[in-house]
């Protein structure tokens, strides 16, 4: 076994984060210290102004911290470069949006397939094959050439969870999933980031609400950029609960 | 991200505004459009007075008695020019470095057969003037030696002429008026169409000598001569002899000197004259072009620059979602390219469609218009569109490209 294979997905280590507006630094996030491992389900849980978006960013290579390391995949993110980050974001991770930011106009599969035109390793004859199977992940495959807007709110977000699915990545973060749907639609998104997490994969869901984030095996709790709790004891808890519905 | 993919994105955001992307290409259309049209338009008259020079012959000499300049050669039918004499025209004979020197004479009065009349011109000359400008009859015949040396009273008609006078019937061994002067008519011309914007089917051709003792001249209104080898010596030689003659100061530089009562022209230097015009005329078009197509350039950017705007969160997504800054910028510069090439494209057909309607109209008139294209200058108005499109294109791409991700997808 490499080093490598034994790191942790995600490590930080004393990370900052300073917004810069005329010289005025505005700080955000105080020395996180974080550790979250392949396969993991973990809610990032805040109210609004916690910081817990730009640790989301930071985190999915959407935006550099000020201060402290951040390994991934047991490799250092500092010294990457811009296109070196639009590399990893590509490869390695994928997200969620709150508002789905689905391409208008643009059928189910054609947003889907969208990743994988940036994507190395999808030969252009693959693509096609690779959105329907994500699309059938999310059970919309008789909606596969539907326009993005023909869609219903849930059923878009399931067509951006297809889309973050596509590229086959190591994380896979959700901003929000939520909060654009009604409780219905809700539930059944995270239903399926609940079935993707019992396939393997990594998921980071970031949330202000409390009946969202417990879907998650972990809830860390930031407040004021700093985390606060660091709350396993869900993963026995919902572990008994599922035992119980069964 | 592979080019195709690129170049896919680009059609599909021109196509999915069309009447937007059409207005802005509206500029790069008309530009293209009008160099296409205006350069085949240049391209067919060429063709036109390439085909009428090549007819006339390019060794074709012109003597006229007048002053400098070609308008004023045009003052031949004025009878004071009475500079060329006959004594001149059998000097100019004797000279080595041109032969088949045909004087012509123009006929005053008014052409007549029975209650028809004409007011075409009538000139007597040689029958070397149809060795000179090469023509054949299609009907009869034409004059000769015989005809000349009895100065007989007979006549060559065009066929338009002849059309005029007599419609369909044969016009062969009948009499017409000239003046007050009785002619028969012994051949009819084959069709030559316009030569320099004058109608060689409409005039009528009689024997010098007969217009010569009717018109009772010693002078001539015109002299048609070929040179035997190169021009410019035939020309020197013509000046000299007839400098000498008229005893007229040589210029000390140049060709020509105010002096001189007789103008030389051939056709190989009305040829230049015409192409110094084309060349003229092509640079008037270039510049045109080039305005249009900044302007049009313009547009372009304005446009891309609202698109940028416009589709920031998409810039923002597709960052996200692995794209790097070549990958922005390529999408939208190749959209630029893709807006002015497809205008440059739709302006070239337009232009091209032009054309045929002009030539349509226009081989009504002139004989030898036909469908002509500057491939060349086609050729450089698309790339010069595309050129365009990257020019302007790359400021709006450019700052597609540098947008933030996270700032792209706040964007509302």
């Amino acid at each position: 076994m490499t080093k490598k294979e034994s790191a942790p997905l995600i490590e930080t280590k004393n990370l900052h984060k300073s917004y810069f507006n005329e010289q005025v630094e505005t700080p955000v996030l105080f020395d996180i210290n974080l550790r979250i491992d392949a396969g993991e389900f973990v809610a990032i849980m805040g109210p609004s102004g916690s910081g817990k978006s730009t640790l989301m960013h930071i985190l999915g290579f959407l935006d550099v911290p000020t201060k402290g390391h951040y390994h991934f995949k047991g490799e250092s993110t500092e010294e990457k470069t811009e296109d070196e980050l639009a590399r990893i974001r590509s490869s390695s991770v994928s997200f969620v949006f709150q508002s789905f930011n689905l391409l208008p106009r643009t059928s189910v599969i054609d947003n889907v397939t969208l990743p994988l035109l940036y994507h190395s390793g999808t030969h252009p004859s693959q693509r096609r094959e690779k959105a329907m199977k994500a699309i059938k992940a999310v059970g919309l495959t008789d909606r596969a050439t539907y326009l993005s807007n023909q869609l219903s709110g849930g059923q878009q977000q399931r067509v951006a969870i297809a889309r973050a699915l596509v590229t086959e990545p190591g994380v896979i973060f959700a901003d929000e999933p939520t909060g654009n749907l009604d409780s219905a639609a809700g539930k059944h998104v995270m239903e399926i980031l609940q079935n993707l997490h019992e396939e393997g994969h990594t998921i980071i869901l970031v949330t202000h609400e409390k009946t969202t984030a417990e879907h998650a095996a972990r809830i860390i709790r930031i407040m004021d950029g700093r985390i606060v709790a660091d709350d396993r004891t869900f993963e026995r808890r919902i572990a008994s609960q599922v035992k119980e519905l069964k | 991200m592979k080019l195709r993919d690129t170049v896919t994105i680009a059609l599909k955001a021109v196509t999915g505004n069309r009447a937007r992307s059409l207005l802005t290409m509206l500029g790069i259309i008309i530009g293209v459009g009008a160099v296409v049209l205006m350069t085949s338009v240049g391209e067919s008259m060429q063709s036109v007075i390439l085909g009428q020079i090549s007819a006339l012959g390019p060794k074709t000499v012109a003597i006229w008695p007048g002053k400098n300049g070609p308008e004023q050669g045009a003052a031949t039918l004025n009878p004071d020019f009475d500079s060329i004499t006959m004594n001149d025209i059998e000097a100019l004979r004797r000279l080595k470095t041109i032969a088949y020197v045909t004087p012509v004479i123009f006929m005053p009065g008014k052409v007549k057969y029975g209650t028809e009349e004409s007011d075409v011109t009538v000139s007597g000359t040689t029958p070397d003037s149809y060795i000179n400008q090469p023509i054949i009859a299609t009907e009869g015949r034409l004059h000769d030696e015989q005809d000349e040396l009895n100065g007989r009273q007979v006549a060559v008609l065009g066929p338009d002429t002849a059309r005029d006078l007599f419609g369909n019937s044969s016009p062969i061994g009948k009499r017409i008026d000239i003046g007050n002067q009785k002619f028969t008519v012994i051949g009819v011309l084959e069709a030559k169409g316009s030569q320099f914007f004058q109608n060689m089917d409409e005039r009528i051709l009689v024997p010098f000598e007969t217009a010569r003792v009717a018109s009772q001249r010693s002078y001539v209104d015109m002299v048609g001569t070929m040179a035997t080898g190169d021009i410019a010596d035939a020309i020197n030689d013509i000046q000299f002899l007839l400098r000498r003659r008229h005893h007229i100061i040589p210029p000390t530089t140049g060709i020509a000197t105010d002096n001189d009562d007789f103008l030389v022209r051939s056709a190989e230097q009305a040829q230049e004259i015409l192409g110094t015009v084309s060349t003229s005329l092509t640079a008037f078009i270039t510049m045109i072009a080039t305005v249009s197509l900044v302007v049009g350039g313009i547009g372009i950017m304005n446009i891309m620059l609202v698109a940028v705007t416009e589709r920031t969160r998409e810039i923002g997504l597709r960052k996200a979602l692995g794209a790097n800054r070549n990958d922005i910028l390529l999408q939208f510069l190749i959209e630029a390219i893709v807006l002015t090439l497809l205008g440059g494209i739709i302006g070239l057909l337009l232009g091209l469609g032009m054309n045929a309607l002009v030539v349509g109209i226009a081989s009504k008139f002139l004989e030898r218009y036909i469908f002509a294209v500057n491939f060349i200058a086609m050729a450089a108005a698309l790339l010069m569109a595309a050129g365009t499109g990257l020019a302007f294109g790359i400021y709006p791409a450019r700052k597609a490209a540098g947008l933030n991700p996270i700032e792209a997808l706040r964007y509302e």
